[in-house]
This record gives C-alpha cells, sequence and structure tokens, in this order.
C-alpha cells in the first residue's frame, strides 16, 4: 500500500544514493555509535564550492586577525592566552575616528576582521542558496538565515553607520560580547522595557517550547512512524493523528505536519528580526525605552498604593 | 532490544524501529478530525484507571480531554486565576487595560520568613496563586501523561513539560525554601515580572557573567537556531515533487557534513530544549545561595595554580 501511495519506503542512511562525487569532497562513512542514539549513521561527504571557499577563507581570516591581535595583547604567551581568553578582545575605533580607517593598531584591525567576518557570512548565506536550488529545493534554510543576519548587520553595521562611529558596535570577545549587551541595555533605560526586545524574547523561548513540543511529540511518536514527515504530510497516518489529537485533546487545537513547521519557520525567524528592530531603534529613534514605556502607557513606576479596604464600623 | 554494543562496555541502545503496519495507515490527505477521534475515543487506560479501576471524569468536553487530573486542573486554574485577577485588575490602582500591564502580585515580606499568611495579610495573595498555580500546573503534567496513556505514545511531552515545571518550582518554592523566606520568590505580575528580573539580575552584580545564564542562553538560542533549520528543511522538503528525506539529508551533509536524521533532529530539538531550560534553573538556584557577586565569582579562575604567575 506504501508504494501505491508514492511513500518513500523505509531506508537506512547505508542504502541512500547520495549521487556521486558531483563537486563532493571525500566518502561517506557510517559512524555506528550514532545509531545508538538514534541519529543517523552516515557522515559526509561535503560540498564545498565556490562560496563555501568564500565563506570558509573568509572566517579563517576573521579568526586569524582576531586571535593573532588577543595574543599580541598578551606577548604571544601561551598560557596567558588561554588564561584571559574569555577577557581578551579585539575593539572597534574609538568614536574619535568616526566612520573613517583608524590605525590598525587602534580599532582598524576590527575593522579589518569585521569585514571578513560579514563576508563569511553573506558567502555562507549564498552558499546554502545556491546548494538548495542545486538540489531542487526552495531555500527556506536561506530564507531563515536572513533573520540572524538582520541581526548582525544591524549591531555591527547598520546601526553604528547611522550613529556616525564604529565604537558603537561590540569588539570581538567573550567578555566584549556580554558587555557590550549589558552596557546597551542600561545606556538606553534599560532593554526589558523595550518592546521589541520583549517581542525578540517571546520569539526566542517560544522557539524553544515549540521546539520542546513539536520534538517530544514526534520522538514519542517514532514508532509510528511520526518522524517521517515528508510522508506525513502527503498522506498521514497514525503517527500524525496520535500527535494531532494529544495537542487537540490537551489545549483544545491542533497543528498538522506541515503547518506546525510554518509555525517553528516564523518563529524563529521573527527572534532574530524583532531583535534587529529593537536595537535599530536604540539610539536612533528613542534614547530610552524606560520613559518611552511610560508614554506608552505600559510602564507605572509611580503607581499609587493600593487602595486599601476599611473594616466596616 | 538488540544492543549492538553490548559486549563491548557500551550497552546504550536508544534507537528504534517502526511497528509494522504503522505506515500502511497512511491515507493521502489525511482523515477528517470526526474520523481520526472515532478511533481514538475509547475509555479506560490512564494512571487512574491503572490505579483505582473507574475514572469517574474519563471523559471530553468538546476538543478537551478531562480525566481526574483536568477536572482537580480546572479547579486550581478558576481558583489561581481568580486569585491573580482579583489582585492585578481588579484591586489595581488603574483602569482595567492598565491595570493589566501595571498590576502586581508581591511575595510576602522578608520578615515573614517561610510562614503561610492569612487572608489580609501581605503575601498572601501570592502564596495562594502560587499555591494554585502549582497544583494546576502538576496536573496539567499528569494530564498529559493520561492523554499519552490513551494515544499509545511515549512519555516524552509530559517528561519536557516537567523540565519547564521545574523552572517554575526552582524559582517560587525550592529557592526561596533555601533562603528561608518567601520573599525571595518573583512578583507575579507583566511589567513587575520584568523589573525583578532585571533587578535579580543586577543584586548579583551581573548576571551576564553568570556561566549557567551564558550556557543556559547559548542552549535556547541554539533550539532556536536548530527549530529554524528543521522548519525550513521541512517546508523546502514539503514544497518540491519529489519529497523524500535523501533529498533533505543530502543537503545537511552538503553544507555541513552530517545530517542528523528525519528522527534524530527531533530528538536533538527536544534535547537541547530541555537541558538549556535546566541549566538556566541553576543560574537562578545558585544565585544568593552560594554565589552573591558574579563577577568576583571569577575571582578563582586566577588564582588556579597552573596560571597563577601569568
Amino acid at each position: 500500500m506504501a508504494a501505491e501511495l508514492g511513500v518513500p519506503p523505509n531506508r537506512t542512511p547505508a542504502e541512500i544514493d547520495i549521487g556521486g562525487p558531483d563537486g563532493r569532497i571525500g566518502s561517506a562513512f557510517e559512524a555506528k555509535w550514532l545509531g545508538r542514539l538514534g541519529f543517523d549513521t552516515q557522515v559526509g561527504p561535503f560540498y564545498l564550492g565556490l562560496w563555501g571557499v568564500v565563506s570558509f577563507v573568509s572566517a579563517g581570516l576573521f579568526t586569524f586577525i582576531w586571535l593573532m591581535t588577543m595574543l599580541a595583547q598578551v606577548s604571544y604567551n601561551p598560557i596567558a592566552f588561554l588564561k584571559y581568553f574569555a577577557v581578551l578582545q579585539l575593539d572597534p575605533p574609538s568614536p574619535a575616528y568616526g566612520l573613517g580607517f583608524a590605525p590598525l593598531d587602534k580599532g582598524g584591525w576590527w575593522l579589518v576582521a569585521t569585514f571578513f567576518l560579514t563576508i563569511s557570512i553573506l558567502a555562507w548565506l549564498i552558499r546554502i542558496w545556491e546548494r538548495a536550488r542545486a538540489l531542487g529545493l526552495k531555500p527556506y534554510l536561506a530564507y531563515g538565515f536572513t533573520g540572524a543576519i538582520a541581526l548582525y548587520l544591524v549591531i555591527y553595521i547598520i546601526r553604528p553607520i547611522i550613529m556616525g562611529d564604529w565604537s558603537e558596535a561590540p569588539g570581538h570577545g567573550i567578555k566584549a560580547l556580554l558587555d557590550w549587551d549589558n552596557n546597551t541595555s542600561v545606556r538606553y533605560g534599560n532593554f526589558y522595557y523595550n518592546p521589541f526586545h520583549m517581542l525578540s524574547i517571546f520569539f526566542l523561548l517560544g522557539s524553544t517550547l515549540l521546539f520542546s513540543m513539536h520534538g517530544a511529540t514526534i520522538w514519542a511518536l517514532e514508532k509510528f512512524g511520526a518522524h517521517e514527515e515528508e510522508a506525513e504530510i502527503i498522506a498521514p497516518g497514525t503517527g500524525t493523528e496520535r500527535a494531532q489529537l494529544f495537542w487537540r485533546w490537551t489545549m483544545g487545537f491542533n497543528a498538522n505536519a506541515y503547518s506546525i513547521h510554518l509555525w517553528a519557520f516564523w518563529f524563529a525567524w521573527l527572534c532574530g528580526v524583532t531583535g534587529a528592530i529593537g536595537v535599530l531603534l536604540s539610539g536612533t529613534l528613542v534614547s530610552d525605552w524606560f520613559q518611552w514605556a511610560i508614554d506608552a502607557r505600559i510602564n507605572y513606576p509611580q503607581a499609587p498604593p493600593v487602595p486599601v479596604e476599611l473594616p466596616l464600623p | 532490544m538488540s544492543a549492538p554494543g553490548k559486549g563491548r562496555g557500551m550497552a546504550i541502545d536508544l534507537s528504534f524501529t517502526v511497528l509494522d503496519g504503522a505506515r500502511e495507515t497512511r491515507v493521502p490527505g489525511g482523515r477528517t478530525i470526526e474520523e481520526i477521534e472515532a478511533d481514538f475515543r475509547k475509555p479506560g487506560n490512564t494512571t487512574f484507571t491503572s490505579v483505582f479501576g473507574p475514572d469517574p471524569f474519563d471523559f471530553w468536553v468538546g476538543p478537551f480531554y478531562v480525566g481526574v487530573w483536568g477536572f482537580i486542573g480546572s479547579i486550581a486554574i478558576v481558583i489561581g486565576s481568580l486569585f491573580y485577577f482579583n489582585e492585578t485588575i481588579f484591586k489595581g490602582p488603574y483602569s482595567f487595560p492598565q491595570n493589566f500591564f501595571a498590576g502586581r502580585i508581591d511575595p510576602p515580606p522578608a520578615e515573614v520568613g517561610l510562614a503561610l499568611q492569612r487572608a489580609g495579610e501581605p503575601g498572601f495573595a501570592w502564596q495562594m496563586t502560587v499555591l494554585f498555580a502549582t497544583i494546576a500546573f502538576f496536573c496539567w503534567m499528569m494530564r498529559e501523561i493520561d492523554i499519552s496513556k490513551k494515544l499509545d505514545m511515549g512519555y516524552h511531552v509530559p517528561i519536557s513539560f516537567g523540565v519547564v515545571f521545574s523552572s517554575w518550582l526552582t524559582l517560587q518554592v525550592i529557592r526561596p525554601m533555601l533562603l528561608g523566606q518567601w520573599h525571595e520568590g518573583f512578583v507575579i505580575g507583566v511589567m513587575p515580572h520584568l523589573d525583578w528580573v532585571s533587578n535579580f539580575g543586577y543584586r548579583y552584580n551581573n548576571f551576564l557573567y553568570n556561566p549557567f545564564h551564558a550556557l543556559g542562553i547559548s542552549l535556547i538560542f541554539f533550539a532556536t537556531f536548530l527549530l529554524a533549520c528543521h522548519g525550513s528543511a521541512i517546508l523546502s522538503a514539503a514544497q518540491t515533487r519529489d519529497p523524500s528525506p535523501e533529498r533533505i539529508n543530502q543537503f545537511w551533509t552538503d553544507i555541513q557534513y552530517y545530517s542528523i536524521g528525519e528522527a534524530g533532529i527531533h530528538r536533538a530539538g527536544a534535547l537541547t530544549a530541555a537541558v538549556g531550560i535546566l541549566v538556566s534553573n541553576l543560574c537562578i538556584l545558585f544565585s544568593g545561595w552560594p554565589v552573591q557577586d558574579w563577577v568576583a565569582f571569577w575571582g578563582f579562575w586566577n588564582d588556579l595554580p597552573f596560571w597563577r604567575g601569568f
């Protein structure tokens, strides 16, 4: 019956025809231990391609500049480098340089490194777009990646340009990122009152919740084949029916094998995009989110005390 | 269960097989909800029936399954909501829509310790809201177990819900008890709970330096990233003329060397989300007890013996 319905048979990863070399590097091998976790066992081969080369070379240059700058800060002492790795940072130029090119040791290396990081990310976007098209797929992964790229570009490129100097962007380094995060929030009156920050957190935690719900549902129904989603979307079987009934009985409504992935895609995409809007507005149009929330009448710092009911005489 | 690793010191086998005949139940276009429900709405096979025999609440109301846990949970939801809406909306100082944002239920003052408040004393509404919310969350988890049993599913969803329930318990019950005062619980209310989170972070100097916070955030971001990958992969596959997992697997191995597989991604996603939340519990639990300052916390790092001199 499965064959009549055009439902693909259950094939083990080893039986999958991956279509010959066709520009791919290496050959597939089996990692059996992965199978014991319920994961696919086939590893590789890998496609590189022009945009892959651009992306990896750019990312390599970024990493090299970043690490060498930090290594220089500890006089090339490897043990000090490890000890201080989390607090070393490659900072952008000071505000005095505006958007101009600063001397290399005064933030110029940050400009060069960030340039290569941006090239690497954009080349990766093109790479996953082209790979999808080459395999006859709509490039949804590339669409989704634009959400994360929007956030990156706003933080590192667009907002610094609007604000007029590169020092608005975070430095490269672990502590540098955390400090930028904290300082940007405090400087604009606490990001907790930024409605787009609220939305971004909502979609971030919402995505985690969605994947918890969806992943656990499908995991619980593997023996009914619910995880074979490409087949279940065309012809839902007992696995998908149980998944739908579970949520209908639990919360009164349910998605289906296709629409849950629409929910997934949009929640994850919007996490990046709403975050990008929130950062873009800070310092450009809104200077104090605390005051903004009072003006918008969602925040009441001077709330009068709750009226006390006097006892009856 | 045949474990391929048996005898080699590693007998963990979490693999699975699809039951014979499961794939043959697939119907192009699917069945209507009425047809599906006719097959599955059967009495019995709940937690209560397995212990006591008959389950007096083994029925549905509209699309909702009730069961004993649904019955107890509904009562807890109604009472808890009454406390919540009464305190934040009706007794709030502004108009109802404004009170939705501004309304707050504060925990008892510090001097109350772990005592229970009487009606009219400060913190009574907080204790009641937390109590009934906790009962409601627990019943929701148990009701999910009932529904899982009825549908012959694994207990992965109630376990996942239990993970986030553990966050509620950590914040409102376990940590306040460890610190000896209900005052440590968070304020209930839309904007006030944001203030509480912000103040909590700076009370321990800088929460971004809390390693469990960092790890929890990273895992939650990673779960969101995986969700984007999974959602987009399935949308791509569903919109090709030949939707087959092989094409998607090939896409993933091409761009990142490995495809975890259509079952694996659901396991990885659910696990990442769950571990992210569990690690986040630790970042709350360790604040105030035993760590007071997450910046000073890192002092140990510079004093590690092998690089003290550097």
